[in-house]
C-alpha cells in the first residue's frame, strides 16, 4: 500500500526551515500546515498555506534588516 | 522534371526556427539553495519545477510564432491570399524553407518528399527537418498523395499565387502606392523619427503615470489605445487607484523601442475584430508600410472606411505620421518600417537608433546614490521604478537605492537583473573611465550590484515546487521500482529512500500512478 498526498515541496536552508517548524508548532498561522518533515532542507506543506506563508517571511525579512543608508547626510 | 541536383545548403546564418528575438531576460539568478546534502537527484535539478504561483511573464512572440499558436490553418489561407502578407512570411523564413519554397514555386504539381529531402546534404539534415517542420506548422505546403502512393508536399495554392505576385507583379496595385502630386512641404526623415519618438513616448508616458498630469510635451492617449494596454496585460484595471501598471508592463518599459511597437502592434491585432477591422486587412496594411520607404509619401485614397481608421490608430502611435486627418497624404516612420524582421532592422538603424536613443546619463555612486542627469520625464519615471528620489533639478534627479525600493520593484516583476542592467546600459560615460570598471565588466559599483543581488535573494529563500508526496510504502522493492520510473520520466524531485518517501511533480503524479497500478496489478 502506498499513501498519496498532494501539496509543496520546499527547498530551504536549515535556518528558515526551523522558522517555518516554529511557525507550525506555534499554530502562528491558525493551524498546522506541515505535511511532512523531509530532511534538513526539505519539508512538504499544505498548498493553500503557501501565500500567507510568504507574507510572513517577508514580514520577518523586513523586522531583520536595517537601513544601509541616511537619507539626510 | 525535378530538380535533383545536391544543394549545397549551407547553414542558415539566423540559425534556428525560432529567431533569437532576445525575450526579457527571466534569470531568476539565483536560486542558490544548496542541492548539496539531501537526497535530491542530480538529474532532477535539470528539469524545472513548477513554482507554485509561477507569475505570468511578458511574453514577445515574433510574427512566426504568432501565426502558429493565434491562426488556424483556415485563417491563414485567408491571410495568404495578401500578397504583402505572403512576402512578409517568406522572408521569415528560415533559409533552407525560403530555398525549398523558391524551387517548387514554379512547379505545377506536387513534389515527392523524397525528392525535396534530397536536395540537402546529410550533414544539414537537423536545418532541413526544422525547415520542412516550419512550412508545414505555417501551412505553406501540405502533403498529399501522388499516384504511386508516395507522400508529396505541395504548396498552398492561395500562398503560391500571391508569392509569384509579388515576384512577378501582377494584380491589383497596392492601394498605397497610388501617385500623388509633390508634396509641397515635404517632411525629412529627422522630422519623422522626432514625431515618432514623441508619439511613442506618449503611450510609455502614459503606462508609467506620467501622461494625465497636463503637461506641455506630453497628451493623454485615448481610450482606444488604454484598452490595448489593458488588453494586452500591461496595465491593470485596480478598484482602488485607477489604471496600474502589471508586472508585463514594467517589462515591456524595458524592451528596446522596437520590440515594443511589435509587441503592442500584436496585441491591438488581437483585438481588432472589435472595433470591427478585418484582421488579414490590417496585417496586410502594416506589411506594405514595413516594406515602404523612410521618407516617402504615400497615398490613403482608395481606402476603406476600416482601413482609414486603422491609419488613424497607426498615426495615434506615431507609426505614420499626417498633417490632418482628413488628408489623404501620409509619412510611414521608423516604427513602421521592419516591424517583424529584427536582423533587417538592426542593420538599418543602429547608426540612427543610437543617436535617436539617449546617451548614457546615469552615475551610480557606492554610497548607493543614483545622479541621473535627465529632463525626461519618462527616464524618471522609469528610475523612480526602482530608486527613491530624492532631489529633482532642471537637468538632474538624485535618487537613492534602497531596500525598500529595490523591493518594491522586485514585488512588481521587475528582476534584480533587469534593474542591474538597465543601470549598465544607461551609465554615464564618465563610469566607464573609472579603475574598477575597467578591470571589470561591469561599470556599476560591485557593491550596489551584489546588494541589489541579495536583496532579490532574500526574497528568494524559498523554492516551491508544486507536487504529490509518496510514502509508506511497504517494501524496498516497490519503493526502488516506483522512484525508478519517476525518474525516467524525469518527474522526480526528491526522495530519500531510507525513509521510503518520494516527491513527484504535480503533472507527472497521473502518469507514475498509472504505473503503480498497473506494477502492483501484475505483481499481486
Amino acid at each position: 500500500m502506498v499513501n498519496v498526498m498532494k501539496g509543496v515541496l520546499v527547498e530551504c536552508d536549515p535556518a528558515m526551515k526551523q522558522f517555518l517548524l516554529h511557525l507550525d508548532e506555534k499554530l502562528a498561522l491558525g493551524r498546522k500546515f506541515i505535511i511532512q518533515d523531509l530532511d534538513e532542507n526539505h519539508l512538504f506543506i499544505s498548498t493553500d498555506i503557501v501565500e500567507v506563508l510568504q507574507a510572513r517571511v517577508d514580514e520577518l525579512m523586513d523586522r531583520i534588516s536595517f537601513p544601509l543608508h541616511e537619507k539626510d547626510p | 522534371m525535378y530538380c535533383v541536383s545536391k544543394l549545397n545548403c549551407k547553414k542558415s546564418i539566423s540559425g534556428t526556427i525560432t529567431h533569437r528575438r532576445e525575450i526579457v531576460k527571466q534569470i531568476r539568478a539565483h536560486r542558490s539553495m544548496a542541492d548539496t546534502k539531501s537526497g535530491r537527484h542530480a538529474s532532477t535539478s535539470a528539469a524545472t519545477p513548477l513554482l507554485v504561483q509561477s507569475p505570468e511573464n511578458l511574453e514577445c512572440k515574433n510574427f512566426q510564432e504568432y501565426l502558429r499558436t493565434r491562426q488556424t490553418p483556415e485563417s491563414l489561407e485567408k491571410l495568404y491570399s495578401y500578397p504583402p502578407i505572403c512576402l512578409a512570411v517568406f522572408r521569415e523564413l528560415p533559409e533552407i524553407a525560403r530555398q525549398f519554397v523558391i524551387r517548387i514555386l514554379f512547379v505545377d504539381q506536387p513534389v515527392p518528399q523524397a525528392v525535396v529531402s534530397s536536395w540537402g546534404a546529410q550533414r544539414v539534415a537537423k536545418e532541413q527537418l526544422e525547415a520542412t517542420n516550419c512550412l508545414s506548422a505555417l501551412s505553406v505546403w501540405r502533403v498529399t498523395a501522388i499516384p504511386g502512393g508516395l507522400a508529396a508536399w505541395e504548396l498552398s495554392p492561395t500562398f503560391k499565387k500571391s508569392v509569384r505576385q509579388v515576384l512577378l507583379g501582377g494584380g491589383k496595385p497596392w492601394a498605397i502606392t497610388n501617385s500623388l502630386e509633390r508634396d509641397s512641404k515635404p517632411r525629412d526623415v529627422a522630422f519623422l523619427d522626432a514625431y515618432a519618438m514623441s508619439r511613442w513616448r506618449c503611450v510609455l508616458h502614459y503606462m508609467v503615470g506620467t501622461g494625465n498630469r497636463s503637461n506641455t510635451e506630453t497628451e493623454a492617449i485615448s481610450p482606444d489605445a488604454v484598452r490595448i494596454l489593458l488588453h494586452a496585460n500591461l496595465m491593470k484595471r485596480d478598484e482602488r487607484e485607477g489604471i496600474t501598471i502589471t508586472r508585463q508592463g514594467f517589462q515591456f518599459l524595458l524592451l528596446d523601442t522596437r520590440a515594443q511597437v511589435w509587441h503592442f502592434m500584436l496585441q491591438y491585432l488581437d483585438t481588432c475584430q472589435e472595433r470591427g477591422l478585418v484582421l488579414a486587412e490590417c496585417l496586410s496594411m502594416l506589411f506594405q508600410l514595413s516594406f515602404s520607404t523612410l521618407g516617402r509619401d504615400y497615398s490613403s485614397e482608395g481606402m476603406n472606411k476600416q482601413m482609414l481608421m486603422f491609419l488613424q490608430h497607426l498615426r495615434e502611435f506615431g507609426l505614420v505620421f499626417q498633417r490632418k486627418r482628413k488628408e489623404h497624404r501620409f509619412y510611414p516612420t521608423r516604427l513602421a518600417l521592419n516591424v517583424t524582421n529584427k536582423e533587417a532592422a538592426e542593420a538599418s538603424i543602429s547608426v540612427d537608433e543610437e543617436r535617436m536613443q539617449e546617451r548614457g546619463y546615469i552615475v551610480v555612486e557606492t554610497n548607493y546614490r543614483v545622479y541621473a542627469y535627465t529632463d525626461s520625464q519618462l527616464q524618471v519615471a522609469v528610475l523612480g521604478l526602482f530608486t527613491e528620489l530624492l532631489y529633482r533639478f532642471p537637468n538632474l534627479v538624485v535618487g537613492v537605492l534602497t531596500r525598500d525600493s529595490v523591493r518594491q520593484a522586485l514585488r512588481g516583476g521587475i528582476t534584480a537583473e533587469q534593474i542591474v542592467s538597465y543601470l549598465e546600459q544607461y551609465a554615464h560615460p564618465n563610469m566607464k573611465l573609472v579603475e574598477s570598471a575597467i578591470q571589470s565588466k561591469s561599470c556599476l559599483p560591485p557593491t550596489v550590484v551584489d546588494q541589489i543581488k541579495l536583496w532579490e535573494m532574500e526574497r528568494n529563500r524559498f523554492t516551491y515546487t508544486e507536487g504529490v508526496v509518496y510514502n509508506q510504502f511497504l517494501s524496498q522493492n516497490d519503493f526502488v521500482t516506483l522512484r525508478d520510473y519517476a525518474q525516467s520520466q524525469n518527474v522526480l524531485v526528491w526522495q530519500n529512500e531510507r525513509t521510503r518517501t518520494m516527491v513527484v511533480q504535480k503533472n507527472g503524479h497521473d502518469d507514475v500512478k498509472r504505473y503503480w497500478k498497473k506494477y502492483s496489478k501484475s505483481a499481486g
